[in-house]
């Protein structure tokens, strides 16, 4: 398992290079100049030239590359074009928000999932079956952000349970910040719910068809022993990538729920930047994605190395 | 529903195969996939709508008429109007426009520009698939959304350049998959033969690979044209997607959003709009999915015709003689016969026999003659959805067959163990030997963890697995199938059953081995004074260790008796059939013997005598009806046939 761990960390390690990598490179294609951008059209070529020196804009590719990298394994994520704030300042300010999401929706998506894939999977053909089915293929057609808008609709303007919008800092109330992501957790739940849902039950399935349940049963083992101790460890083995790649798309749209629900996080922050073309913020923002998706990835390597021996290396 | 129904009866029906006449067959196919068809229809509307947006809508989609701002559904606006008054009808059927425009044109994209890279890398394979391989990994660590995110930054705001930045994330993961099939496809002989013949790369690619694998890969294009209407509108409901003069869903969802206090109702139609779009398009790719591999709709189980704990199992016990551990009586297993209605399909035919007290009995047939069934039945552990719908199994005092669930678990393990051919697929791949060996010593000893790992220590000892005490901490994978087999047949044990069930033990070993596990088999018979139901289809390990055999054929019994008396006169031309096609009585087979010609599967057996296709002494009285089995035998001829072996 040591071995397994440190094999691991170091493939994330690579992961994340690579990663930074590619995005700063794919931004370096972009046609806006962003020295242009920050004087504006009509700035003479000296000014331009002198802020290029300035920032090392002037400098390879290569050595851009490794000198912007090298500051974020220090901290400094470099600074805004745009705002001339500390990028990093920007990041933690967001990423609370953007976590609280990813542990609020990711952990309904999980709890839900696993219980609709266990509950359909073990009876197929059931009622049950039938109704989780059902939802799954509803839930998977349904674009999260309208799910959210209806949301918002039935407990914020008609009930009035919950907050319409806005987030409140954990600090500034518990209770107050709990009631401004319950919304938003839910309605980023609804496709990893789906999808970890679909999946389990499948591989319910396939676990309950297999000879080694046949043989179990032979042996006197009762139905409900069956599910809790082989069942349930045997079905999590291909589960778990699938909750890994869900809690990634998680991140991803939690984006599109900021924006429904005016929360601050790091999806309102890449789009702004987008559209201003702020692209350290952007850069940085997509290497602390990308960061906690390979953590994510880290994270599922390692379970799936304490569930099954047979990926441990020897 | 289309995926979900037909995953049951992969896992279930894997079995049980039906009649299938063509005509039945075409019904089947139309009803199963009505779903798909009516997805098709719907697409095809969208398509429709899209081509003519500008005959069906009955307003320019940018025109406002101030004075209808936010007016509800009516004879004027279908669906109403929107804040600024542009009626919202139009506004869908252009947005119909948008997306089918959209969504086909950056999965084209994709298909075009991922699909042969992928092909490309997979059927070259070493650096160039390695360094494509290291480019899609980064795409583990960045989300689609995200990736379209930088792209857009890149390309620009627009719908040509969104469209592209879908293009682009769907081409890479349809570049994964074309690698993985030609990967897969590399493999067939087809590949060589057309290397061989000297076809140059492209045509082998194009030519031979793609055709194989243009099915997946249309089934993944469809799925993506809505997820590619789910990540366009998401991205212009964020501001980041379309040109401001294209009308499309999303948009109108974001605008919409303004309105949400004051009028909720806005948001609806678009809503429903992509619903309907995304749904059309996942049972398309669904039910296409189904239609190639051949997946056929769900068929339900029988009504248990034989209720368990029926009052009939305490009284049937007296009835059991003296030398008899089992009695089975008139068995009949039957398994649901395709669609509703259907005659449902009888998997073993009035199957009864007895097992002896200390006796080995040989169960032999080839495969699909219902020995293994038979011996399932008796654990109650018969496949679903497949019932036991008559017949007896008199076991202790008891009916197996009419025992409820809990019941008979309670007697699985302790007093009727079984021990199978594959022994390490017996076990659960992620727990450990010594954990799940102990565990019918927990069950049904109440042992704690520490006794019943010393027990366990000593039983594997006894069948000789060497080094014990370590090997309780290693996993299945880590045993061979000889040790595995041996661990298993020690936990058959643990509990002291009076029953072994031992479905075909040897067949996976290899013949020194299987010399030996055989041997430990007796040996323990002998020691622990059990009754063992030895199947097996090997004639061989009948002669040298059984006392009496019974002989299967197609679900039915055809013959039995003492070893010798069976495998020296044979009453059966079924039997002399498999003795004459074993060459030499020293030489163990791990082969089943031929036979001309296969058991018939359930849906073919013949009305009369089922081995008659086959026979060689079969006359026309044969076919006429149902053979009863008579005098240790069933066979008309018994009585005339002089079936001598000569070895």
């Amino acid at each position: 398992m040591r071995r397994l761990i440190l094999l691991r960390l170091g493939m994330s390690l690579v992961s994340l290079v690579l990663a930074a990598a590619f995005v700063f490179f794919l931004i370096q294609l972009s046609p806006v100049d962003p020295v242009v951008l920050a004087l504006g059209e009509g700035a003479e070529p000296q000014r331009l030239d002198a802020m290029r020196r300035e920032l090392g804009l002037d400098q390879p590719y290569v050595v851009q590359f490794l000198s912007w990298f090298a500051g974020i394994l220090r901290g400094d994520f470099g600074t805004s074009f745009f705002t001339h704030r500390a990028v990093l300042e920007t990041l933690l300010e967001r990423l609370p928000v953007t976590i609280s999401l990813l542990v609020g929706g990711g952990a309904i998506a999980i709890v839900v999932g696993l219980a609709a894939g266990f509950a359909a999977g073990l009876r197929p053909g059931g009622w049950m079956d039938r109704v989780v089915t059902s939802a799954v293929s509803l839930a998977l057609a349904v674009p999260g952000f309208w799910f959210a808008l209806m949301l918002g609709l039935l407990f914020a303007v008609e009930l009035r349970l919950l907050p319409v919008a806005g987030y409140v800092a954990f600090e500034d109330g518990p209770l107050l910040w709990l009631q401004s992501l319950v919304l938003p957790c839910v309605a980023l739940a609804l496709h990893g719910m789906a999808v970890i849902g679909r999946h389990t039950r499948g591989v319910v399935i396939d676990v309950l068809g297999s000879p080694f349940i046949e043989a179990i049963r032979a042996r006197g083992t009762p139905p409900g022993r069956i599910v809790r101790r082989y069942v349930l460890k045997n079905a999590m083995v291909p589960v778990l990538p699938v909750i890994g790649v869900q809690l990634a798309i998680i991140i991803a749209t939690s984006s599109v729920m900021e924006k429904v629900f005016v929360l601050p996080g790091l999806g309102t922050l890449m789009v702004a930047s987008v559209i201003s073309s702020d692209f350290p913020t952007l850069q940085g923002a997509i290497v602390v994605i990308a960061a906690m998706v390979i953590l994510i990835n880290l994270l599922v390597d390692l379970g799936l190395g304490l569930l099954d021996p047979r990926v441990r290396p020897q | 529903m289309s995926e979900a129904g037909t995953e049951t009866v992969a896992a279930e029906a894997g079995a049980a195969p039906e009649k299938v006449t063509p005509g039945r067959l075409v019904l089947r196919h139309m009803l199963g996939h009505r779903a798909t068809t009516a997805a098709l229809a719907g697409i095809v509307l969208m398509i429709l709508v899209a081509i003519f947006a500008p005959l069906l809508a009955p307003y320019d989609p940018n025109y406002a008429n101030v004075l209808h701002r936010h007016q509800g559904p009516s004879w004027v606006h279908l669906l109403g109007a929107d804040g600024i008054g542009r009626d919202t009808l139009s506004r869908i059927i252009y947005g119909t426009r948008t997306a089918v425009w959209t969504s086909f044109e950056s999965v084209a994209l994709a298909l075009v520009v991922g699909v042969p890279i992928g092909l490309l890398v997979g059927f070259l394979g070493g650096w160039w698939d390695r360094l494509a391989m290291r480019v899609t990994d980064i795409f583990q660590s960045i989300p689609s959304l995200i990736f379209a995110f930088a792209l857009i930054a890149v390309l620009g705001r627009g719908t040509n350049q969104t469209a592209l930045a879908v293009a682009i994330v769907f081409a890479v993961i349809l570049m994964r998959i074309a690698r993985a099939l030609a990967l897969r496809e590399r493999e067939f002989l087809y590949v060589d033969a057309a290397r061989v013949a000297g076809m140059p790369t492209w045509h082998i690619l194009f030519r031979e690979i793609l055709p194989n694998t243009v099915g997946p890969i249309i089934v993944e294009a469809a799925i993506m044209l809505g997820s590619a209407i789910m990540i366009i509108t998401m991205l212009s409901f964020l501001g980041l997607g379309l040109d401001a003069t294209v009308v499309d869903w999303g948009s109108m969802l974001d605008e919409a959003r303004n309105y949400q206090a004051t009028h909720p109702y806005l948001a609806l139609p678009p809503g429903l709009a992509i619903i309907f779009a995304v749904l059309m398009f996942n049972f398309a790719g669904d039910g296409l999915r189904d239609a190639l591999a051949g997946k056929q709709s769900a068929r339900r189980a029988p009504r248990r015709r034989k209720k368990p704990g029926s009052a009939a199992g305490a009284v049937a016990a007296a009835e059991l003689p003296a030398p008899d551990v089992i009695a089975v009586r008139g068995l009949k297993v039957e398994f649901p016969g395709g669609e509703a209605g259907a005659k449902p399909l009888e998997i073993l035919s009035d199957v009864s026999f007895s097992l002896r007290r200390g006796e080995t009995l040989g169960l032999v047939g080839e495969s699909g003659s219902g020995k293994s069934m038979s011996a399932l039945s008796l654990l109650g552990l018969v496949p679903t959805p497949g019932e036991v719908t008559s017949g007896e199994i008199l076991f202790g005092g008891r009916d197996l067959a009419a025992l409820p669930e809990a019941e008979l678990a309670a007697i699985r393990g302790r007093e009727i163990a079984m021990i199978f051919q594959d022994s390490i697929a017996g076990f659960s791949p992620v727990h450990t030997i010594g954990e799940q060996l102990a565990e019918p010593l927990r069950i049904h000893k109440g042992l704690g963890e520490a006794e019943a790992k010393a027990r366990v220590v000593e039983l594997l000892d006894l069948v000789g697995v060497p080094n014990a005490r370590e090997r309780i901490d290693d996993y299945p994978h880590q045993f061979s199938g000889g040790m595995a087999q041996r661990a298993s047949i020690a936990m058959a044990l643990s509990c002291g059953p009076r029953v072994l069930l031992a479905d075909e033990p040897t067949t996976a070993l290899d013949v020194t081995i299987q010399a030996q596990v055989l041997d430990l088999l007796g040996d323990l018979q002998r020691r622990f004074d059990m009754s063992v139901l030895l199947i097996t289809h090997d004639l061989g390990v009948v002669a040298e260790t059984c006392d009496r055999v019974v002989v299967m054929y197609a679900g039915q019994i055809v013959e039995e008796g003492a070893v010798a008396d069976v495998l020296s006169r044979p009453r059966h031309p079924y039997t002399y059939a498999l003795l004459t096609a074993t060459p030499r009585e020293d030489v163990r087979m791990d082969r089943l013997p031929t036979v001309p010609g296969s058991v018939p599967p359930p849906w073919a057996w013949p009305r009369g005598c089922r081995f008659m296709p086959r026979c060689a002494f079969a006359r026309a009285e044969c076919g006429q009806g149902p053979v009863p089995f008579v005098g240790g035998t069933r066979c008309l001829r018994a009585g005339e046939l002089q079936l001598e072996v000569v070895r």
